[in-house]
């Protein structure tokens, strides 16, 4: 618990690892603003060869962007069949009559069985869940065993498979470029580019560098207080307090004896914390010299460029096209 | 030369239960003095009095003949340095680098100089392997060691321990007293807030404090052996010393054993 990592920085070599993060940034908003603009099928292969050759060149561990996009797969899922039934636009790809008889029925129920009781063999169970989704429709709509009590029709149009695609193509990118930024910086240097790229956000009055010392210091003390929570754990542990088992309401309870102590130390601490930095000279809002310094190099340059040209490429094919 | 004049200063959270009243103290530069006391008899507050961090009620103090008040505390600040108790609480970087940089960032210290300096101090107190190092993969006493060197950093003429020592083990403390006395030794001013018996042997000058009270303000000797207001103060008296009292109401009365048990109380 103590040495856990925040924003899931991957220590690492590479050219994504020694740009500025303002760069990164900077090419990650341009970047994601060029996948929503891009509609069609030869620019977002080529985006898709983009994003291969950012992996490949920056030498980025190909597993680590999956498990990034693990927790969207539901999403992307969900989003595809929506579009797939309610999308009713362009031509008629797959017109379907889905024959509802007892047979058919039962061989459904076959499926499923088998899926339930295999699932837990197989790795990637959320797929396996899909296709047998999938072969189950496709049983209905093609095998006719026996009379049909009733029938429903499955209509997919042309437009719904496209935006479907899109969509999902989008997602992914974007949660790959985010995952891309958040492997190759460090916390520390995410927050040092995040202030110096938010700080035109001043003319508005907005206070970038207090925002970014608050950052700061949230990182400094996640290891603490996790530590503190463990103490108070084991602590209320030795109380009798399990924290594995129970009810929902038992859990609930176990997570206020946490909860509570913790907020009583974190302002405890928050406010010796305030006392010890402004006997140090802290000042809020006074200007102050840095220690870290962001240095702009030639491939931030290039970057930049890059991701200008792409952004600007995709708005002139979206309208010459 | 006076550094520290604190003239009748009375200080309370709430009206009627005061928690320092007409407290008077002067301390010289280059001194070495221990503000001895129980818990809540005020010694906390007192050095947050020192600071801005609160103001005092009543009452008057200067700070190198310049007296504390709203406009003034920021440049005041910039000749004390407090270092706290709780280690983990006063950690503000990310790594140690960063935590002794902080406050030579608020100073406003040029880049290139803030770097010689934090190389500097951070060799001065054993610490400049543990640079690139987080507060949490650092024992107590190295985490103490980082916040003096962030003090030392901003090179004030006075510094106050404020119970600096009380959460590490023997060994941490040991090292930080040794800190102090060759800080001291260099021509800082040492403010020690302590309840440690032990720790006022190594000062000048010991000011015991009881209920907001200064009950005794004399040399470490005269004070060590005062029997009636360390009792007063709930504060045990050193173990050589109660045997010297002892042998002296027994009437045994040995040039030679008293001489040899005060040292044996002085070197600790």
């Amino acid at each position: 618990m103590k040495n856990i990592v925040i924003g899931r920085f991957v220590p690492g070599k590479g050219f994504l690892y020694r740009m500025d993060p303002r760069t990164k940034i900077i090419s990650l908003v341009l970047l994601m603003a060029s996948a929503f603009v891009i509609r069609n099928f030869t620019a977002m292969f080529m985006a898709i060869g983009f994003m291969a050759l950012l992996l490949v060149a920056g030498r980025i561990n190909i597993f680590r962007v999956l498990s990034g996009l693990r927790p969207l797969m539901y999403l992307l899922a969900f989003t595809f069949i929506f579009q797939l039934l309610f999308n009713t636009q362009g031509d008629l790809v797959v017109a379907w009559t889905l024959h509802y008889s007892p047979l058919n029925i039962l061989m459904v129920t076959a499926l499923v069985m088998l899926w339930f009781f295999t699932k837990r063999h197989v790795k990637f169970k959320f797929f396996f869940f899909l296709a047998t989704l999938v072969g189950a429709v496709a049983l209905v709509a093609n095998l006719r065993l026996g009379p049909a009590f009733a029938t429903g029709t499955l209509d997919i149009y042309e437009s719904a498979l496209t935006t479907g695609f899109f969509i999902v193509m989008r997602l992914m990118i974007i949660v790959t470029l985010s995952t891309v930024l958040t492997l190759t910086t460090k916390p520390t240097d995410l927050n040092l580019g995040l202030e110096s790229v938010m700080s035109p956000l001043k003319v508005f009055r907005i206070r970038t560098e207090e925002m970014a010392m608050i950052i700061s210091i949230s990182l400094r003390y996640i290891p603490t207080l996790l530590d503190e929570a463990n103490k108070i754990m084991l602590a209320q542990a030795s109380r009798g307090v399990d924290f594995s088992e129970g009810k929902f309401k038992a859990k609930i309870m176990q997570i206020v004896s946490l909860l509570v102590p913790m907020f009583i130390i974190s302002f405890k601490r928050s406010d010796e914390l305030a006392n010890a930095m402004e006997a140090r000279s802290f000042v809020p809002g006074q200007p102050r010299t840095r220690l870290h310094q962001l240095t702009w190099g030639l491939a931030d340059t290039a970057a930049l460029v890059v991701s200008l040209l792409a952004l600007t490429a995709v708005i002139t094919t979206r309208v010459v096209m | 030369m006076r550094i520290i004049e604190i003239d009748n200063v009375s200080f309370h959270y709430k009206a009627g239960t005061p928690v320092l009243e007409n407290v008077n103290l002067n301390v010289d530069k280059g001194e070495w003095i221990t503000i001895l006391g129980h818990n809540g008899s005020g010694k906390s507050t007192l050095s947050k009095l020192l600071v801005g961090l609160l103001r005092a009620k009543q009452g008057t103090i200067r700070v190198a003949n310049v007296e504390l008040s709203e406009t003034t505390v920021y440049d005041i600040r910039k000749k004390i340095g407090i270092v706290f108790q709780n280690p983990d609480n006063q950690f503000v970087g990310v790594t140690v680098r960063d935590d002794i940089a902080f406050g030579l960032e608020n100073l406003q210290v040029p880049r290139g100089e803030m770097i010689e300096r934090i190389e500097q101090y951070a060799q001065k107190v054993d610490m400049a392997d543990f640079l690139n190092k987080e507060p949490h993969n650092l024992s107590g006493g190295q985490k103490q060691r980082v916040a003096i060197a962030g003090i030392l950093a901003m090179e004030t003429d006075i510094i106050i321990f404020d119970e600096a020592t009380s959460m590490l083990d023997p060994k941490g403390r040991n090292t930080i007293l040794s800190m102090m006395k060759q800080l001291n030794d260099e021509g800082v001013t040492v403010i020690n807030i302590t309840h440690d018996m032990k720790e006022s042997l190594y000062g000048d000058r010991i000011v015991v404090l009881k209920e907001g009270r200064i009950l005794k303000d004399d040399t470490t000797k005269v004070v060590l052996a005062d029997h009636k207001t360390l009792e007063k103060s709930s504060l045990e008296m050193l173990l050589p010393l109660r045997v010297l009292r002892a042998l002296e109401a027994k009437k045994v009365d040995n040039e030679k054993v008293r001489s040899y048990l005060w040292q044996l109380s002085l070197t600790g």
